[in-house]
């Protein structure tokens, strides 16, 4: 008896200092996702319902949802924010390798003679620069100067913290005031990008102009090698993947679908010529054959443990993209020289259909590189056990082998709770770009689904929609979370 | 610190040159915002980098034409308060779920972790309703009191928490004190790293939070920062020069805090992520 009276004290004291947060709860989760699914099947229209008219609010069931899913602008909005997500594995890509990077930079004090040997030879060299070009035409050479020897001595001097706080920079300004210093910067009259790129294009032009031969063929044959190589290495990982039990049917699966959707593009791209693509078909038939039908020469002990399949998905997705642009240039290359007759155009960046998302997703990866995600790859670097590394060097393996075979399986953990968190936050993401840098335009190819939701509830008001909106992205998030927890931890020895 | 014999190989001038090539991409952007920020109207527009002369004037005109110190006020004010009340009622939180013994206590801990993974945009537009009945729309208490509490924070505490030796509750408990003196006095004071990792991160995500008080602010002197700072780039008029200037006077506080307190932060994040 006296047992169970103290334990109801020990809740009551344990639920006692929980009260403001069951309160807090109660106030902005609870009641709000309830009344959130209340109004997904409701007609409200702040037009219609508000505190001057009361008309009473109507349940229209599934209405809601099947004026979503039939009308086109939805899936085309759902597509941008998964559209915007393809930037996560070059994010991912980008946090590892400046977390490489980083920490092979280490504290070296005879390093410092040189380092400020180059400083000042920088330095000199930028108000050489300043004093020939004069401070409006030159002075920022000798700004980027002047900041780049400080760097140089302050990053030997503290043994490369100087370098990981910059790299952090951007992620942590980042938001309204960063969006805001973008739009200015892809300003394709007034912004610094096109300023700096147009003599780049032009330059770019004009050789592609001098050797048309060279680059009708070489242009489509280099991207067609190089794709064919990319698709062999990755559908070779997938076979090895699928040999050591280390992915399931699914996985492996989905891999491949990711290796053909390209492929498929491509032929699709190739339209009319028949031939090439017939010939690029068997050539991709027999990289893929000859990539799996010869099992892979197994490599050392330190395979054993092997990537989880969440990073395997990400650096396939990241093949996607990858490939296409590839395929894309086997498909037009041979155009080439015809396209840039008349020079190369810098693109109209925020202001044109196609480029918009890219440029979106291009300022997200300067603001992710640094972000958390390198602290965590930073922190998972140092955990792996050197001794992989000593027995690596020891059956003289290639830093390419090294950072395959030990590094990224070993920092798969890490790459999924950063793919998990980066699913979740990219669902719900483009809300404030698109309000800020571009209004969701042009022709809403930057509306994500969190604009849409914002445009439908604030702007024009019916709060049915946008909440079944919103019920439709936290069911993607669920089921895209459940999948990866089922799926996308698992390691081939747990 | 993976491999010394290849850090050594590796830590040459070239990758120096890298390192600096890149951290100048990263700060680039901040160069040309400050740059643009001493330019003058005509200037702004012409694409060159450097502004015919240092027009420090821009700075105190952004004073004249914008509210600034008001907005700043505001975010500060509300950004200060939220991270207040979120850091004690995360702590309290943390205190019960690492600390206290009690039925049930791991259950609820992942329930509540697991509100976590409900997106915040199922939530905005009931709890916007509910601030329209409950009069708090264009009010303070409107933009803190929703960010008052905060799944993250507890875990982040509760984190922090578990790494305090046990000793020093029983210890205290045999002396007689009570579970709010423990809590207070002996709890509290050994999490201050933690306390200070919640306290940054809440803080920064609230000083630049846009969304939600872009919805509840009607009244302009009201506005915090990010809002505020969008009438520099709006239909009526663009002001790049003005716009830069405020947005310089709008981050480099933070960068002078993230330089100060970064030992800290990079701390916090492994262990939030990695430990748990």
């Amino acid at each position: 008896m006296s047992n169970r009276r103290s334990d109801l004290r020990r809740t009551l004291t344990g639920l006692g200092f929980l009260l403001p947060n069951i309160l807090g709860f109660l106030a902005f989760t609870l009641v709000p996702l309830a009344m959130s699914f209340f109004i997904a099947f409701t007609d409200w229209d702040i037009l219609r319902h508000n505190i001057f008219r009361e008309e009473p609010l109507r349940f229209v069931g599934f209405e809601n949802f099947t004026w979503l899913f039939t009308h086109p602008e939805f899936w085309h909005y759902l597509g941008n924010t998964f559209f915007l997500m393809l930037g996560l594995p070059f994010a991912i890509a980008g946090s590892l390798g400046a977390a490489l990077l980083l920490t092979r930079v280490s504290r070296r004090p005879a390093a410092l003679r040189g380092a400020m040997v180059l400083a000042t030879l920088v330095l000199i060299g930028s108000l050489w620069v300043l004093r020939a070009g004069g401070m409006a035409e030159a002075g920022v050479w000798f700004v980027f100067g002047l900041l780049g020897a400080t760097m140089l001595v302050g990053g030997v001097l503290t043994g490369g913290t100087i370098y990981r706080t910059l790299f952090y920079l951007p992620h942590f300004t980042a938001g309204v005031a960063t969006f805001v210093l973008w739009k200015k910067l892809y300003n394709p009259q007034t912004g610094p990008i096109n300023f700096a790129l147009a003599p780049v294009l032009d330059a770019v032009a004009a050789v592609v102009q001098a050797m048309p031969r060279v680059f009708s063929v070489g242009v489509p044959l280099l991207s067609g090698v190089l794709a064919v190589l990319l698709a062999t290495w990755q559908a070779r990982r997938l076979r090895r993947h699928w040999d050591d039990a280390a992915a399931g049917p699914g996985a492996v699966g989905l891999g491949a679908a990711l290796l053909v959707l390209p492929a498929g593009f491509l032929l699709h791209w190739l339209g009319l010529r028949g031939w090439l693509a017939t010939l690029a078909a068997a050539v991709l038939a027999a990289g893929f054959t000859l990539a799996t039908v010869r099992r892979p020469r197994p490599w050392g002990p330190v395979c054993a443990r092997d990537a989880g399949v969440s990073a395997e998905i990400a650096l396939g997705l990241g093949l996607v993209p990858l490939l296409l642009v590839l395929a894309a240039a086997v498909a037009h290359g041979a155009g080439l020289p015809a396209a840039v007759a008349d020079g190369i155009e810098p693109p109209n960046w925020l202001g044109d259909y196609a480029w918009a998302k890219p440029a979106i997703m291009l300022m997200a990866l300067w603001a992710a590189i640094g972000s958390n995600n390198m602290i965590l790859y930073l922190a998972g670097l140092s955990n792996i056990p050197p001794e992989l590394y000593e027995a690596a060097d020891m059956d003289g393996a290639s830093p390419m082998q090294r950072f395959w075979h030990i590094t990224w399986p070993q920092l798969a953990p890490v790459t999924f709770f950063i793919f998990v968190m980066g699913v979740i936050h990219g669902l719900q993401g483009g809300f404030e770009m698109a309000r800020i840098m571009t209004l969701g335009g042009p022709a809403g190819s930057t509306t994500t689904l969190s604009y849409f939701i914002y445009i439908e509830g604030f702007e024009t008001g019916r709060l049915g929609y946008a909440s079944a909106a919103a019920w439709v992205l936290f069911a993607l998030v669920f089921v895209l979370s459940l999948l990866n927890f089922r799926f996308g931890n698992r390691n081939a020895n747990d | 610190m993976t491999d010394p014999a290849n850090q050594i190989q590796r830590s040459g001038p070239g990758l120096h040159t890298v390192m600096v090539v890149l951290s100048l991409l990263m700060v680039g952007p901040f160069v040309w915002m400050v740059l643009t920020s001493f330019k003058s109207f005509t200037e702004a527009a012409d694409p060159a980098w450097m502004p015919g002369a240092f027009r420090w004037e821009n700075y105190p005109e952004v004073f004249r034409v914008i509210p600034f110190l008001r907005f700043a006020a505001n975010s500060l004010v509300v950004a200060g308060w939220v991270t207040l009340l979120q850091v004690f009622t995360s702590a309290l939180a943390a205190y019960s779920f690492s600390r206290l013994e009690w039925p049930g206590r791991d259950r609820i801990f992942f329930l509540y972790l697991g509100t976590m993974m409900l997106p915040g945009l199922v939530m905005l537009i009931p709890t916007f309703q509910l601030m329209v009945r409950f009069g708090m729309v264009d009010t303070y208490l409107g933009l803190i009191l929703p960010a008052a509490f905060s799944a993250f924070g507890t875990f982040l505490l509760r984190q922090f928490m578990l790494g305090i030796p046990r000793a020093l509750d029983e210890a205290a408990e045999i002396d007689g004190a009570s579970k709010w003196r423990i809590f207070w006095d002996v709890i509290l004071p050994l999490s201050r790293p933690g306390l200070i990792t919640l306290a940054i991160f809440t803080f920064m995500g609230n000083y630049h939070s846009f969304f939600w008080p872009l919805v509840m602010m009607k009244t302009v002197e009201k506005f915090p920062l990010p809002v505020g700072l969008m009438f520099f780039d709006s239909e009526r008029g663009q002001a790049t020069h003005l716009l830069m200037a405020g947005v310089t006077m709008s981050v480099v506080p933070l960068i002078i805090i993230f330089i100060f307190l970064q030992r800290q932060l990079i701390r916090g994040i492994q262990i939030g992520a990695v430990k748990g």
